[in-house]
């Protein structure tokens, strides 16, 4: 163990460069290889797919497993439930970043009575699991109308992203300078319009950032889709992947299985490669405060 | 009206016809996931919402009629001239303290898929089927001998609802059972003597590696495939397997009706039944859902979906012909049992409950009788407090 | 995101109004007034969602854990009786220490992966970048899709993991992973120290970097081993992000579900129960929604004494 460790430090200065290209890169390999597996199994043919002993490259190339989601013949229609996704996912977003930027600028530049007891008491929300409080939070949902459907199911996701928000954007907002608000005030602005003209595009990346996560908890959201959902047209890919998984009694494929992994997976995967530099900035900024 | 999702595939056929000869009431149709069934239509009852009609896996009547969620629909099932022919097990399981809160819908029974194929190559008859546990132990290891990849038997051990569909039968047919006494909350017996016979069958099956290694973890979706590719002698499952299986090539295969430790043979009777909640706003309209679903039309249209009818007056006529091995659905289905009790999910079809922990235990681990004893204890525990607490 | 450093979120710096502002409107409100009420006004809304969606459900928990409560039928008030039954329920305090098992068994291999990809790709050398972007790419991937992929990598028959394993002649039958207690959580932990090993690796990077380097060199000119520099500065200076890094994968491996539900559904023998999937159970399997509701609050209670012990360890840690 001492050993090990001492020549991690600093691993790249005591290895030779070549040595460290050869260890980030079989790093690198390992945690490609299931991705990789995913994609190739999702493009083997249906009988390919579960072939015993399983084949490591499809021998041949097709999308049965793709076209298996289609709808056809009462199967599953993946496109309904990634639009269920898309829905669920955006509303969540639009909803969390208008009202932590919002409540950000609130918290961070507009002093009232109580203010900071107010965002301590939203705070204690990261504490306590919501995994905790699903039964009663569907009795709630119910009691205003809307079990059941994919917008009380965003409305739940934008309650529990909001403490990470308005976090994030109330130090964005906190950290802009304050003259350039006064000087927004001396040219006649009003606090509330303030926000859009001159402080919000200071704020953007924190925007971005929140924008970012929001997207990835609710499209990916498993647990409280799985309870508060009921028909199986409203349910968002995950909870659709468990359906695959069951089966009807002997009818998994696992290479439809894995296709519809590869459909939930990849766009995350391709949003990440885009704005990489928001997520992991805005992943250290929220986190390491 | 809401049904289960595994119900898709015919549920559309017959919400068309139903729609096309009815001008006065309209169906639509709402799918819930299978597995949350029963939490999702417990919820919408308990909150006053939900459907006109459902459609509800015959094992959980006895608990939905227990709490009051169903409309009570004796009288109106006693206008009903087939009322007679309708299946027992099913008719059963929709009464709770003499009153009717269902009628079969559709039905399923569980039988044995055996690989004809590989009967042959092994040097057994593929046309006598095992009659007997000793044959299926025979034949089972007959087939282990082939050679590598080839494998006796298979089953989903880590599936509770599986194997009350498959594995109980082998008791019933041995004259034995998992619950004892009528009335709404019957005890268990899982630590009976013919139980732990029929543990040590699969336990003997699985330690002489006869069994299909995937056995043990299976939840219910790779046994199936695994039959289909045709390596597999025997293989339990229901009337549902067929359309799968008829796309298998390379084998032969055909259907045995599950057999008891020295013959006879009975059978799960599954499938749903179609009740008219508490909570429905058109019960009149429902009715008449119910009415025509159970009438020769509509079954009819399930027979030609491959699902076995309810109507044990047009077996005969409606269902057999359409294919050669539904005759011996058929039989297995008039032998169809199905255990009677309000807390048949903690008991039988939860995957971490008492019935597939004691099949796991016994069978992957050896220790019968202690798997057998805690079993029925957990089960006496959820007997006595009701699931509902 | 420069923006964020230490002393953001406490430079209130209140507003003067200046001569120029307070003639603007003679309304009925003063310019601090009208400043407040929009204050008011913006925080409103976020306000309603958590009162709406977190407070009010949470006080309801409470009562309905006071409850015999099932799905359907009659609820009935039973005091304590759920709380008291809880431990006397042999499945939940297995639950419970199985939970606080796979727990105390991530943590460290999670914290101990993540400071190994750290030391490996900080810095700007060339070839940085792409490995960071490889290693954090399973972390977007939602918990459910990854558990979707790895159930399947891990099958015995159908699996590619088993079949590998075979082809390099290290098993001779497909191993039956998630037969075995140890091997199942073995694959779950796998699979997490994958998906999220990424993330602690951003974490602890950024934490390196922010240590002045001049330090570290300063302590090898005094002639300290490389050992001694990562020990007695390195470590002790990454304390902080440390510490962070430690609530977050212990929040998040107390609440586990996703990949127990998915993956091993709880098996074999329902050994891989976690405390939230216990409670999924009892809540949406048995319907004692009552009883559900019970283990809810105590799990709660771990979790917020967890981290308040947590948050005291990050506090301590930066006045160190």
């Amino acid at each position: 163990m001492k050993i090990g460790i001492t020549k991690l430090v600093d691993l790249r200065q005591a290895m030779p460069a070549l040595a460290w290209w050869v260890v980030c890169s079989a790093l690198a390999a390992l945690f490609i290889f299931p991705i990789y597996l995913m994609v190739m199994q999702s493009v083997k043919p249906l009988d390919e797919a579960v072939a015993i002993p399983p084949t490591l490259f499809p021998h041949q190339f097709s999308l049965e497993s793709f076209l298996a989601l289609s709808g056809e013949n009462g199967s599953i229609n993946i496109v309904h439930h990634i639009l269920n996704s898309l829905y669920v996912a955006i509303a969540a977003v639009v909803g969390t970043v208008v009202v932590s930027t919002l409540g950000g600028y609130g918290f961070a530049r507009l002093p009232f009575p109580g203010r900071n007891t107010l965002f301590f008491a939203m705070l204690t929300t990261f504490m306590i699991p919501f995994q905790a409080i699903i039964t009663p939070l569907y009795l709630v949902l119910r009691t205003i109308g809307i079990e059941n459907t994919l917008l009380g199911l965003a409305l739940v996701y934008i309650t529990f992203e909001l403490p990470f928000g308005l976090f994030l954007m109330r130090n964005s907002f906190a950290t802009i300078p304050a003259e350039l608000e006064e000087a927004a005030f001396l040219d006649g602005c009003s606090p509330l319009s303030a926000l859009p003209r001159v402080m919000l595009p200071l704020a953007l990346p924190g925007v971005v950032t929140t924008a970012l996560f929001t997207f990835f908890a609710s499209w990916n959201e498993f647990f409280a889709a799985l309870i508060l959902i009921t028909d199986q047209d409203k349910l968002t890919l995950p909870v659709t992947l468990s359906i695959l998984q069951t089966g009807q009694f002997g009818t998994l494929n696992w290479g439809i299985l894995e296709a519809g992994v590869v459909v939930s997976a990849i766009p995350c995967i391709i949003i990440y490669l885009l704005l990489q530099r928001y997520y992991v900035s805005g992943l250290l900024s929220g986190a390491l405060k | 009206m809401w049904a289960r999702d595994s119900q898709k595939t015919f549920i559309g056929d017959l919400t068309k016809a139903f729609n096309k000869s009815h001008t006065d009431v309209q169906l639509r149709v709402d799918l819930i996931p299978a597995s949350n069934f029963v939490q999702k239509f417990g919820t919408a009852v308990g909150s006053g919402s939900g459907p006109d009609v459902v459609s509800i896996d015959l094992v959980y009547l006895p608990y939905f009629s227990s709490v009051g969620a169903l409309e009570d629909i004796t009288d109106r099932a006693n206008t009903l001239s087939y009322k007679s022919g309708l299946d027992p097990a099913h008719m059963r399981l929709a009464t709770y303290k003499g009153k009717l809160y269902a009628l079969p819908f559709t039905s399923e029974a569980s039988v044995l898929y055996y690989n004809k194929t590989l009967f042959k190559k092994a040097g057994l008859d593929p046309d006598k089927p095992p009659k007997t546990w000793a044959d299926i132990e025979t034949a089972a290891r007959k087939i282990r001998e082939l050679g590598d990849g080839y494998y006796g038997y298979v089953f989903s051990g880590a599936c509770a609802g599986c194997n009350a569909f498959t594995f109980m039968p082998y008791i019933w047919a041995s004259g034995g059972d998992v619950l004892k006494g009528r009335g709404d909350n019957p005890k268990p017996t899982f630590d009976s003597s013919i139980i732990t016979e029929a543990l040590s069958l699969y336990r003997r099956m699985w330690q002489q590696g006869v069994m299909a290694p995937l056995s043990r973890t299976d939840q219910g979706s790779n046994a199936g495939p695994a039959f289909a590719s045709g390596k597999i002698g025997i293989y339990g499952s229901g009337a549902f397997f067929i359309p799968t299986l008829s796309k298998a090539k390379g084998f032969e295969w055909a259907v045995t009706p599950i057999p008891g430790k020295s013959g006879g043979y009975a059978s799960f009777a599954g499938g749903d039944e179609i009740a008219i909640p508490k909570t429905s706003k058109n019960k009149d309209a429902a009715w008449s859902v119910i009415k025509w679903a159970t009438g020769k039309d509509a079954q009819s249209v399930l027979a030609h979906d491959g699902i076995v009818p309810i109507r044990t007056d047009l077996l005969k006529s409606i269902y057999e012909p359409l294919n050669p091995n539904y005759p011996a659905l058929a039989r297995a289905m008039l032998r169809g049992r199905t255990p009677y009790s309000t807390v048949y999910n903690a008991l039988f079809n939860d995957n971490n409950g008492p019935w597939i922990t004691m099949i796991d235990d016994a069978v992957f681990k050896g220790n019968i009788e202690q798997a057998q004893r805690s079993a029925q204890q957990k089960a006496l525990d959820i007997v006595s407090s009701g699931t509902s607490g | 995101m420069s923006g964020f450093t230490k002393q953001g979120p406490r430079n209130d710096t209140p507003y003067t109004p200046t001569a120029g502002v307070g003639r603007r409107r003679a309304g009925d409100l003063s310019w601090y007034q009208r400043r407040q009420l929009t204050g008011v006004l913006c925080v409103l809304p976020a306000a309603l969602f958590i009162t709406l969606f977190f407070f009010i459900p949470l006080v309801l928990a409470f009562w309905m854990s006071l409850y015999r409560w099932p799905l359907l039928g009659i609820h009935k008030f039973i005091g304590v009786a759920n709380y008291v039954a809880a431990f006397h329920d042999s499945t939940f305090l297995h639950a419970a220490g199985f939970t606080a098992e796979y727990t105390l068994i991530i943590t460290p291999i999670l914290l101990i992966v993540g400071l190994i990809l750290a030391l490996l790709v900080k810095g700007s050398r060339r070839g940085t970048g792409f490995f960071r972007t490889v290693y954090f790419l399973p972390v977007p991937i939602g918990f459910a899709s990854a558990s979707f992929l790895w159930v399947w990598l891990v099958q015995p028959d159908v699996g590619p993991f088993g079949r590998i394993l075979q082809m390099m002649h290290l098993v001779a039958q497909p191993p039956q992973w998630l037969a075995a207690t140890a091997s199942a959580l073995f694959v779950v932990i796998a699979m997490v120290t994958w998906k999220t090993s990424g993330m602690q690796m951003i974490l602890l990077m950024s934490g390196m970097q922010a240590i002045p380097t001049e330090l570290e060199e300063a302590a090898r000119v005094d002639g300290a081993g490389r050992w001694q520099v990562f020990f007695h500065i390195t470590l002790p200076l990454l304390r902080p992000t440390l510490a962070l890094v430690l609530v977050f994968s212990v929040a998040g491996s107390l609440l586990a579900f996703d990949q127990f539900y998915i993956i091993t559904g709880g098996g074999p023998s329902n050994s891989t129960i976690t405390a939230v999937y216990w409670i999924y159970h009892t809540s949406f399997v048995t319907f004692q929604l009552g009883y559900g509701s019970a283990l809810s609050i105590l799990l709660m209670l771990v979790l917020a004494a967890v981290s308040f012990v947590q948050l005291r360890l990050i506090h301590r840690s930066t006045e160190f």
